[in-house]
């Protein structure tokens, strides 16, 4: 096997690294938790409600225990026993480990069976049955503002987020969170227009289905736990654990290898929290490992409704803004009050508007729990204020790229906070997608039954703040350098990414470094790989701690009186007599930070933007409403692209994920709550034949200044413009205008017809 | 799963007599069956196996005599029926995908009784019968007969045991259906048009079995349900567009 | 009521002691230690437990290990060095989390097996039955000419 040679002049960032798991991922002998086996192992198979919203009468749980090889059947009595306030969620402790007086969605866990048999375990759980005592339920997001259906009793924040503080303690409502923004007087200056406009815009709720399902694996000593998980926030999965049991944060272990998938699903507690317990009753170590049904049943995508309006001047000038969004947060509120306000603020779009009023509400409905997916709420916004966007340009008889730039924002001007814009290169990608879309050029419509269209959007998104990420570097006595850092790559890049980061500055090759995965004990705190924030925050931890390193080893030589451009082994068999020693340096990054005031305003919201468009070119059949997509093309401010390689497939990937987000995808329901398409063959995911038949990716020649050596994060760009400039791309073919997602054939027949 | 016996008969007599008690299934590819059952839907205690009882030949002789166990996959590479029935070649290569059509077989898909599935109104526009075996002795039947309902067939204790179709010649033939949401998805609706002295026109997918339409204005009298690819009344519209375009397709096919 | 079978893996004759109802991904796993075939639709449609039985490609997730017996079963494991089309997934970054990575990479051995020289049309038609939730996808269909590429070379 080759080595790379370890000490090079060559650049690492900038580079297209191949990725350093390679090898491992084409041999299939990547590590995953889905094929963790441990000795003595546990599986556990859930019991699930069948019904949306009830009052649990009985659960009788006789004939499971009594099926041979069921090792034990479990409900929250059993857990209550380990945990006595089982409660927990990263904004509200409103989540039970297992339901508790109430059922609040169909498919919520009511029971574990555990077997070391899983087909025995599944046939146990078809034993077990329950009486509800039903209770009216209610699902859609506006409707739950002011519903008689109360999902919870009484409301639990955390404590972890001020900003819910004030809503400790509620009774008789569904709303989990009302952030409010307010900049000038909006409705005066709508008053005071030349033209208003309102619309309403909505989308539905889908799910991420990562290839691998989430799955957990827990096994427990009588005073600690550890805990294999497909997690993306072992330092966050380590902190509310120990919360649970009252134990110090150093006696539960989180270990996290591969993710096969991750796009938000596996964040904050899954399934850790139940494996847990179940390990601590057993006494063994327990697996639960989902399928693809049941991941539809533990955490979805926020459904919206978005009401927009705007004042605009007689020069196409955006000069008010009202923005009112309602988001289905589901039974559980998981992390979307953090949805609600963080993307909240952008609602307004990248637009320079000097009167803002933001009301953005996280809502409880009787649906399966919402929380992060891709995008973060962002691409339920830029999906109503891009499709409002252009609706005002036809209007106003204005071409829609000509109206953006006039109320774009630019470098230097405040955002709807207040913040400041810096290094958002918001006018660059909007002028790079009109080349690319060859948008002054005229297009032929056609004159047949099959029409064509064209369509682009831009949108943006705050790097949510403030949060933290340390890592650590080791050099070791023969020079060879290890990365420890608790960052979950889930294919991503980030491994690769980390150790060009800490390449570039040791002046070694990426491919020569180690990066050991995310184990609680041996890698630092990180808030969590989320929200495209790896590559800015962690990025940074990683320079300053190889930094720190480089400064060390440069102390020695001094120290040692050894030439300052002496070899790293040297060092070391100067200062141990022989092959011995290390070297470790650390490095933590938190940025600055201001905390909105009461109307939601702040100079320093966010410490970098992520800016994407897209544009398409489509045909539409209209005989059927079908929609071909004969050209994508997507354009980034990514800042200086670390591995331009991976950067492109983030981009191209993301759009391609929301391709499926825009045209295929939705969760459906019927009248009882009851989900109707829990599966591959009946929820339909992109695949091979689903790709634009042509397909642009490009990154903007761009800097984020305070991003390691000028970069930032880039996963969830590619999602922001690709559902609007479809939709807009429709209107420019057939006229109609869809205002809800997904786009399908027989909404835009229904309408053409 | 619920754990069940598997058997291996050698013999079309020993697979009939071993499937002649209750909760005893035909297990041909295992693809439909396989799905059904981790789904918790069918619970057998006894599967019998037929692919030990040599029914997996293609003869073409004029007519095509296809054995029931032949694989899809099988199907649409043999030279014989890409020549002499190129439209079913055709349609074989969007069914589902290629590891299914490696396992799955002609007769299970037959029986299966799915409406959106492709061959059951390929093979009746194209005037197919299937020859079916059971304690009685051997029977013939045209393969739009096989259906009673959504997965119901017309089978009593019977396996189909070959697929018989009738030289095409030079009749035009298409068969077309639609998806509406990814491209690889069970169909909203589908057409089979087989041109002719006689013109054979099955449609499949918006209803509960392959049904043979006269016309377009036939399609009014259809009882079709909405689903999760459309509904009833957009479903009646795209058999009218499908139509159209079938008939156009067949007539235009060169063999 | 477990039965012994004996059948090739990877090359090797293996035996494993299998129920009528285990799948042969899960006998795999279980018996064998080989994780590279996994289940993850359960329902044959995205092509994470592509398994070779007597060189052809199958869903692993529905097909019954005991009817493996006497067969020739290849999975993504077998072969001591990376073969064209491993290579090919690599240098053009053909993955991102590789969950669905061997699936993809034995579906185009066949198809070039089958199709030496496939252009984009036959290339997606022939992976339309494998998913890529990261959207690897296009990176997938240059790794699949470059393979050919390769392996016209060799």
């Amino acid at each position: 096997m080759k080595r790379a040679t370890q000490s090079t002049e060559t650049p690492q960032v900038g580079r297209s690294v191949p990725r350093l798991e390679s090898w491992l991922k084409v041999t299939g002998r990547a590590e995953y938790v889905h094929n963790l086996r441990l000795p003595g192992m546990l599986y556990g198979k859930i019991f699930r409600s069948t019904v949306a919203h009830g009052r649990i009468r009985r659960i009788d749980v006789s004939a499971a225990q009594a099926l041979p090889g069921v090792f034990k059947v479990v409900t929250s009595k059993e857990v209550r026993e380990i945990v006595p306030d089982p409660y927990f969620g990263p904004a509200f402790h409103d989540q039970p480990i297992l339901a508790i007086d109430k059922v609040r969605y169909v498919g919520e866990p009511v029971a574990v069976v555990l077997a070391s048999d899983p087909h025995v375990a599944e046939e146990a759980v078809h034993l077990i049955s329950a009486e509800y005592e039903e209770l009216p339920a209610v699902y859609d997001e506006v409707e739950a503002m002011t519903s008689k259906a109360i999902v919870h009793d009484v409301l639990r924040p955390a404590g972890t987020f001020p900003d819910l503080k004030h809503l400790k303690d509620r009774k008789n409502t569904n709303l989990a969170l009302d952030f409010r923004l307010r900049r000038g007087d909006a409705a005066n200056a709508m008053k005071k227009a030349d033209r208003v406009f309102e619309h309403r815009f909505s989308t539905q709720q889908v799910m991420h289905t990562p290839l691998e399902p989430l799955v957990s694996v827990a096994e427990s000593t009588e005073s600690s736990l550890t805990i294999h998980t497909a997690s993306q926030s072992p330092s966050f999965v380590r902190i509310e654990i120990a919360r649970l049991l009252g134990w110090p944060e150093n006696k539960v272990r989180v270990r996290v290898p591969f993710l096969g998938g991750g796009f938000g699903a596996k964040l904050y507690i899954k399934l850790e929290a139940l494996v847990s317990v179940l390990s601590l009753l057993a006494k063994r170590p327990v697996k639960i490992s989902l399928t693809m049904e049941e991941q539809f049943f533990t955490i979805t995508k926020h459904a919206s409704t978005f009401r927009i309006k705007s004042g605009v001047s007689k020069d196409g000038r955006i000069v008010a803004r009202e923005c009112e969004v309602w988001w289905n947060g589901g039974a559980y509120a998981d992390i979307g009050p953090r949805v609600t306000q963080k993307s909240g603020f952008t609602a307004p779009g990248p637009y320079d508007i000097e009167h803002v009023a933001v009301d953005s509400y996280a809502l409880y409905t009787n649906l399966p729990p919402a929380g992060a997916l891709r995008g973060f709420g962002i691409p339920q916004l830029v999906w109503a204020y891009e499709g409002h966007t252009d609706l005002m340009a036809r209007e106003l008889g204005l071409d829609p790229i000509e109206f953006r730039r006039r109320n774009l924002l630019r470098e230097g001007r405040p955002q709807a906070t207040g913040t400041v814009m810096k290094d958002a290169a918001l006018e660059k990608v909007l002028e790079r997608i009109s080349v690319l879309m060859e948008w002054g050029k005229p297009f032929e419509r056609g004159a047949g039954t099959v029409k064509k269209g064209r369509g682009i959007a831009i949108g943006f998104k705050a790097c949510v703040s403030p949060t933290t990420s340390l890592a650590a570097v080791n050099v070791n006595a023969d020079g060879s350098c290890i990365v420890y850092c608790s960052t979950a790559d889930m294919g991503q890049g980030s491994d690769t990414a980390m150790a060009q980061i800490a390449g570039e500055v040791l002046h070694m090759a990426a491919e020569s470094i180690t990066v050991v995965h995310s184990d609680t004990d041996v890698t630092p705190y990180d808030m969590a790989t989320l929200g495209s924030r790896s590559l800015f925050h962690m990025g940074n931890a990683v320079k300053l701690a190889a930094e720190d390193a480089l400064n060390k080893l440069n102390v020695l030589r001094k120290e040692l009186g050894l030439a300052a451009d002496c070899p790293i082994p040297d060092i070391f068999k100067k200062k141990y007599g022989m092959q011995a020693g290390n070297v470790a340096g650390t490095g933590s990054y938190i940025p600055s930070y201001k905390s909105p005031d009461a109307n939601g305003l702040t100079d320093n919201a966010t410490p970098f933007w992520m800016v994407g468009a897209s544009g398409v070119e489509i045909e539409v059949d209209t005989e059927t409403g079908r929609v071909r997509l004969t050209r994508l093309v997507n354009v980034a401010d990514v800042g200086t692209p670390i591995n331009p390689k991976i950067v492109e497939t983030q981009l191209s990937g993301a759009a391609i994920m929301q391709l499926g987000f825009t045209l295929h995808e939705k969760m459906v329901f019927d009248a009882q709550g009851q989900l109707r398409n829990a599966s591959f063959a009946e929820y339909k995911i992109p695949g091979m034949l689903d790709l634009p038949a042509s397909m642009v990716n490009e990154a903007v020649v761009a800097e984020q200044k305070s991003g390691p050596f000028g970069g930032k994060g880039v996963g969830e760009t590619g999602t922001f413009g690709v559902s609007p400039a479809i939709a807009n791309a429709i209107h420019d073919a057939v006229g109609v205008r869809l205002t809800s997602l997904p786009l399908n054939p027989e909404s835009i027949w229904e309408k053409l017809k | 799963m619920k754990p069940f016996d598997l058997l291996q008969p050698g013999s079309l007599g020993e697979a009939l007599s071993l499937l002649d008690v209750a909760d005893a299934r035909p297990f041909a590819g295992g693809t439909a069956l396989m799905l059904m059952m981790k789904a918790g839907v069918l619970r057998p205690q006894r599967l019998v196996s037929l692919r030990n009882l040599r029914l997996d030949a293609i003869e073409a002789n004029g007519s095509l005599r296809v054995g029931a166990m032949t694989t899809l996959r099988a199907l649409e590479r043999s030279e014989a029926v890409r020549n002499g029935w190129p439209v079913i070649a055709r349609a074989l290569r969007t069914l589902s995908n290629v590891r299914v059509r490696n396992v799955a077989t002609v007769g299970g898909a037959l029986a299966h009784a799915d409406p959106h599935m492709d061959l059951p109104p390929l093979l009746s526009a194209l005037g197919a019968q299937v020859v079916v075996a059971g304690k009685g002795g051997e029977r013939r039947l045209p393969v739009e007969d096989l259906y009673a309902g959504y997965l119901e067939n017309t089978l009593r204790n019977e396996l189909i045991t070959h697929v018989e179709i009738p030289a095409l010649g030079k009749r035009g033939a298409a068969y077309l259906k639609c998806t509406t949401r990814s491209a690889d998805d069970w169909p909203a609706v589908g057409v089979a048009v087989v041109l002719g002295s006689e013109e054979r026109i099955f449609v499949s997918a918006a209803t509960d079995r392959p049904v043979r339409i006269k016309d377009e204005a036939a399609i009014e009298a259809l009882k079709i349900e909405g689903d999760l690819h459309g509904s009833a009344d957009y479903k009646k519209h795209l058999l009218k567009v499908y139509l159209r375009r079938a008939i156009d397709e067949a007539r235009n096919a060169v063999h | 009521m477990r039965r012994e079978i004996q059948f090739q893996l990877n090359g090797r004759d293996v035996s494993a002691q299998v129920a009528p109802h285990e799948s042969l991904v899960e006998v795999l796993q279980e018996n064998f230690g080989l994780y590279g075939a996994r289940e993850s639709c359960g329902q044959g449609m995205c092509g994470c437990c592509t398994l070779m039985v007597n060189g052809t490609a199958v869903s692993g997730c529905l097909y019954l290990a005991t009817l493996a017996e006497g067969a020739r079963v290849d999975t993504i494991e077998g072969g001591a060095e990376l073969d064209a089309v491993q290579q090919a997934f690599v240098e053009s970054g053909a993955f991102q989390c590789g969950f669905c990575t061997p699936g993809f990479i034995l579906m185009t051995r066949q198809l070039l097996d089958e199709q030496p020289d496939p252009d984009d049309h036959a290339i997606k038609h022939y992976l339309s039955g494998n998913l890529c939730r990261c959207a690897a996808y296009p990176e997938i269909i240059e790794a699949v000419k470059l393979a050919a590429r390769k392996r016209r070379k060799q």
